[in-house]
């Protein structure tokens, strides 16, 4: 789930924390509870990604349409749901597999956006064509307004 | 080990046995048939499934929602030996609250000398005296050893040179009881402290075997008897229904922001919980409260951070004017946000906005050195290049006064547990509970403080699963559900999946969103309110002729906005008769036929705060307006109904923390 930078700073972090005494005594009133006293409180790291095997490719376009189109902040909501509206449906298996890892991989919404705006370096992980035409995208060299994730009438086949 | 057995959880989706125990088979539909070919041709043999699989489900607490609170609320009740499901439509680590970049209020005191006390001051003010003072008690006492808490889970704060938690500045917070100037509580994770809060608690949560099930969309509660008996959904992986059969139900699903058409919000905030919660016959808190930020990109609504305007950044409307000097003189345009907002919507109402429809203004950078763009703000730069094509070196940006937050929602008591107000008392809802965005405690009453939102998730998250775990034992044997429990539901499901009318859900949600940003924006009228009633029922009723076009069961994505505009529609019509009838201005709630002045709002009290109380008569409780709204709606019809209850002013203990006693509020 995590890139390893990420995975790394975090253990870092965390090596930092154990090394802190940890604080006991926390405030009593009201049965307060919740501090889980346990010897070893390194942060967890979160289960790691895996793709999903045997879908087939409409169904998996079907599952990136709802996964461009529900996230986190409404930046990366506008952006992706306008970049698949653009690519989804004309992707092949190659891209679509990359399409999914580069959005359910990272765990931080931000660094997607970060990434495709280039105000940070794409992890290697993540670099290829389809964060090429991602960053591509964003640039919105046209300069269209883009004031709104489309509806999706576009995909509505009964009213071409 | 358990860390693997949680991930093959996580990745493994449905853990009890799959034998589907029943099916429903819905209502005989009609089918549309168009003989002249143009739309709509409904083939027999277009895969038309009558009939839905159902999943039962049995758990000891069912939380809808993972996000913040979700998360908290789910991991407190996993740690206490509880048999706990998260069911939430969204990856947890992409709720909504990955977007906050702001901290978490807390006297921790590590600037400065701090006290709970003054934070309680603080907020109470901030609220308007509308927030009920034990729940805020409650939220300022508890905040210092909940971030303690959430450090010890790892999550990685911002330190000082010697290691202490750093804490900055945020808006609204003061020391000794605002006399003291401004107090530093905020503790932040740099500028990602939602995604590390979400990070932080998902990872523990997991160690303690909390059931997730993303990607499912909860439909509706379950309520028997007036009692909540778990929640129904539907997986979009396999389009399944899945009943889950739960003692306790916590709701966390965040605020309704996309009601409106500028708003910061994500478009996954669309009010689900308080929709099931009005459809279930329960009242909603206070909607009428909806926080408004300054700038928003006009359209796409993304924030603009008030820093722009730190660095020399003006407002100017359709004459080129930098109109604040007129409303602000001093401040100008780093006035206070509800301020600004008002100032905004004054422009664009005397007819000085700008663009073909001349109802926004503009946010102007150009004036500015490039160089300080690009080294100060360079995250605006590609913002406004991005959502509004615009070059920030060369053109304004368009901005508009745009939805933040949303102060309403579920009324529950400083505990978490849902009530509603019958013979005047409040009465709590057996096996309901509610926090964070989505609960209303109410902590933030009619205007909420920068940075206590997170505070409000993890303390009310940790709320609700302290008070069910008090309340009930792991394990409990519970009677199951009735056979037919949530059947209405799938009904709903499945008339929105084939529903064939004249208007698409698409053009439906744009009207309710242009009329909830006309008739119920910063400044409301009577008239205006009015009238925005009235388009608002007529626009409920088209929900009737509603169109959708993708008739699969699987990533039915067409299906869930659709859904979620009912969500969105309910909380739409609740939010503007509750604001039509509110006749004073409070908070962020500011009528323009209620005003003291053009900008201070007039509150309408038991005593007028700002003369001497004595020799004042008490206003009775139907003549003021110090009390929270209770908005019940019927979903068939559409129609509103308002009752009255009133704020709690007693602090928890009133040795430990005086209450403090409505006054004027000016900063």
């Amino acid at each position: 789930m995590l890139s390893f930078t990420v995975s790394r700073t975090l253990f870092c972090a965390a090596r930092r924390t154990s090394l802190r005494p940890t604080v006991a005594a926390l405030a009593a009133t009201r049965g307060y509870r919740g501090n889980a006293q346990e010897p070893n409180l390194i942060e967890v790291p979160l289960p790691p990604w895996q793709e999903k095997k045997g879908e087939s490719l409409d169904i998996k376009r079907k599952r990136l349409l709802y996964e461009s189109r529900k996230r986190g902040m409404l930046e990366n909501c506008i952006l992706l749901s306008l970049f698949a509206k653009r690519y989804l449906e004309s992707m092949n298996e190659t891209q679509l597999r990359q399409y999914d890892r580069l959005i359910n991989e990272p765990s931080n919404d931000w660094d997607i956006y970060y990434w495709a705006t280039e105000a940070k370096p794409t992890p290697e992980v993540f670099q290829g064509e389809v964060m090429d035409m991602l960053k591509e995208f964003t640039k919105n060299r046209d300069k269209e307004q883009r004031l709104d994730a489309p509806n999706l009438e576009y995909l509505d086949k009964s009213c071409h | 080990m358990a860390a693997v057995f949680s991930a093959s959880r996580v990745l493994g989706k449905k853990i009890l046995p799959s034998k589907p125990l029943l099916t429903f088979c819905p209502a005989i539909r009609k089918l549309h048939f168009y003989i002249n070919g143009k739309r709509g041709d409904a083939k027999v043999t277009d895969a038309m499934s009558m009939h839905y699989p159902v999943v039962d489900h049995e758990f000891d607490a069912v939380v809808v929602g993972a996000g913040g609170a979700g998360l908290r609320a789910a991991f407190g009740l996993s740690e206490a030996g509880f048999n706990t499901a998260c069911v939430t439509k969204l990856f947890p680590t992409r709720s909504h609250t990955v977007a906050a970049q702001g901290g978490i209020n807390a006297a921790l005191g590590n600037m400065e000398e701090d006290d709970w006390r003054w934070h309680f001051y603080d907020t109470v003010k901030g609220s308007d005296w509308l927030g009920d003072q034990d729940a805020i008690h409650y939220m300022t006492e508890q905040a210092p050893a909940a971030v303690v808490e959430l450090e010890n889970f790892g999550m990685p704060f911002s330190r000082t040179e010697d290691g202490k938690i750093y804490q900055r500045a945020f808006g609204g917070q003061s020391l000794k009881f605002g006399k003291g100037g401004q107090a530093h509580r905020c503790c932040c994770v740099a500028d990602r402290t939602g995604h590390s809060l979400l990070h932080t608690l998902y990872g523990r949560s997991l160690r303690y075997d909390t059931n997730y099930f993303v990607e499912y969309f909860a439909l509706d509660l379950l309520m028997e008897g007036g009692e909540c008996q778990g929640i129904i959904a539907l997986c979009m992986e396999d389009g399944s229904i899945h009943r889950f059969r739960a003692k306790n139900t916590v709701i966390a699903t965040g605020g309704y922001g996309r009601a409106y058409f500028s708003c910061t919000s994500a478009h996954t905030s669309t009010g689900d919980g308080n929709a099931m919660v009005a459809r279930g016959g329960l009242p909603c808190q206070d909607l009428e409260f909806v926080q408004f930020h300054p700038t928003g990109i006009y359209g796409a609504g993304c924030l603009i951070t008030e820093g722009c305007r730190g660095e020399g950044g003006i407002l100017i409307n359709s004459e080129g004017e930098r109109f604040m000097e007129r409303y602000a003189p001093n401040a100008k345009d780093l006035a206070s946000r509800d301020v600004v907002s008002r100032s905004m919507t004054i422009e664009i109402r005397e007819g000085r906005g700008v663009g073909p429809e001349k109802d926004h203004v503009y946010l102007q950078l150009h004036h500015l050195p490039p160089q300080q763009l690009a080294t100060r703000l360079p995250g605006i730069s590609e913002t406004a290049m991005i959502f509004a094509g615009v070059d920030v070196t060369k053109e304004p940006i368009p901005v508009l006064p745009t939805v933040h937050y949303n102060m309403g929602g579920i009324p529950t008591n400083y505990k978490g547990q849902v009530i509603t107000y019958k013979d005047g008392e409040d009465k709590v809802v057996p096996g309901l509970y509610a926090c964070g965005e989505a609960g209303c405690a109410s902590v933030h009453g009619a205007n909420r403080l920068g940075a206590n939102s997170l505070l409000d998730l993890v303390v009310f998250g940790r709320a609700c699963a302290l008070t069910i775990a008090e309340n009930n034992t792991p394990g409990e044997k519970i009677a199951p559900l009735k056979a037919n429990a949530g059947e209405e539901s799938v009904a709903n499901l499945d008339k929105m999946r084939f529903a064939n009318g004249n208007t698409r859900t698409s053009e439906i949600r744009l009207n309710m969103q242009k009329t909830m940003q006309s008739h119920a924006a910063v400044f409301r009228t009577g008239e205006v309110l009015k009238e925005g009633c009235v388009k608002m029922d007529a626009l409920y009723q088209t929900l009737d002729d509603i169109r959708t076009f993708d008739r699969g069961i699987v990533w039915n994505t067409d299906l869930v906005e659709t859904l979620e505009l009912q969500n969105l529609m309910l909380n739409a019509m609740q939010t503007i008769n509750a604001a039509e009838a509110r006749k004073e201005s409070r908070g962020a709630h500011a009528r323009e036929d209620f005003k003291a002045s053009q900008l201070i709002g007039e509150r309408v009290d038991e005593y007028d705060y700002s003369k001497p109380m004595q020799g004042q008569d008490k206003k009775p409780f139907n003549k003021h307006w110090r009390k929270h709204t209770l908005s019940y709606i019927d979903p068939k019809t559409g129609k509103v109904t308002l009752e009255y209850r009133p704020v709690i002013d007693d602090s928890l203990n009133a040795e430990d923390c005086a209450a403090i006693p409505p006054a004027i509020r000016s900063y």
